[in-house]
């Protein structure tokens, strides 16, 4: 990640800004509807080692002057499904990309609370993402 | 599948806000199948090259630039640890979802 950090920095021209996109070290939450009608019906369970590696990194280049950050924003992000089956394929994939514990229980709850709902009432997985903002910093 | 990611716009809400992108040569690191390129496109840098490692994801992407984008975008497969590009080149370097 470091590394990474590095090579942005030098593909960069000296008023160049590196902008580091990523989700927040928070568990998404799914819920029922989308926009401002969507209500919360469970939660995640994600691991967040990669989150705070990449914390770590950020740190680490801000420290050793290759950058300085300018502001740091964080916003939802909503993923929107229509259906049960794209939520289980979404959310299976998902655990096995993560290496995540089985999310079945979680699948149960949704499913009943969307039996209880009309037909086309859509799933959203909502979670926070974060945006820095960097200067580069040339190295003298 | 039918998946929408970010309907409210609220992603490129916060890009465009972060710099000034008209007229920007812009690297984008983790470009996956170019979902936030195109969005990236419409904020009206010059150039967008966009690097991903997974060579599927930019076939995908390719397959699904627009013919207007189709000389604002370069997609290549590439490494974020190893940028085939000489130094000093980009105005903004967006890691999406990279580190």
């Amino acid at each position: 990640m470091v590394h990474a950090l590095y090579e942005a920095h030098r593909v960069l021209k000296p008023t160049g800004v590196l902008l580091d996109l990523r989700p927040t070290a928070t568990h998404r939450r799914v819920g029922l509807g989308k926009g401002v009608s969507w209500q919360s019906v469970g939660v995640m369970r994600e691991r967040f080692d990669d989150d705070r590696a990449a914390d770590h990194a950020v740190a680490q280049v801000l420290g050793n002057g290759l950058y300085k950050r300018q502001r740091q924003t964080r916003f939802d992000l909503d993923r929107v499904m229509d259906t049960m089956e794209d939520f289980r394929t979404w959310l299976n994939e998902f655990v096995q990309l993560g290496n995540l514990a089985s999310h079945e229980s979680l699948i149960k709850r949704v499913e009943a609370a969307k039996n209880k709902q009309r037909a086309q009432t859509k799933i959203t997985v909502r979670g926070p993402l974060k945006l820095g903002v960097m200067k580069k910093i040339e190295k003298l | 599948m039918a998946l929408i990611i970010d309907p409210a716009k609220d992603e490129i809400r916060a890009l465009k806000n972060a710099v000034d992108w008209r007229g920007k040569r812009v690297l984008e690191v983790g470009c996956g199948d170019g979902r936030l390129t195109l969005r990236l496109a419409s904020l009206g840098p010059s150039k967008i090259e966009a690097v991903e490692s997974d060579a599927e994801l930019i076939h995908t992407a390719r397959k699904n630039l627009p013919e207007h984008y189709s000389k604002q975008i370069h997609y290549r497969v590439g490494n974020a640890e190893q940028l085939k590009y000489p130094d000093n080149t980009f105005d903004v370097v967006v890691f999406a979802w990279v580190l």
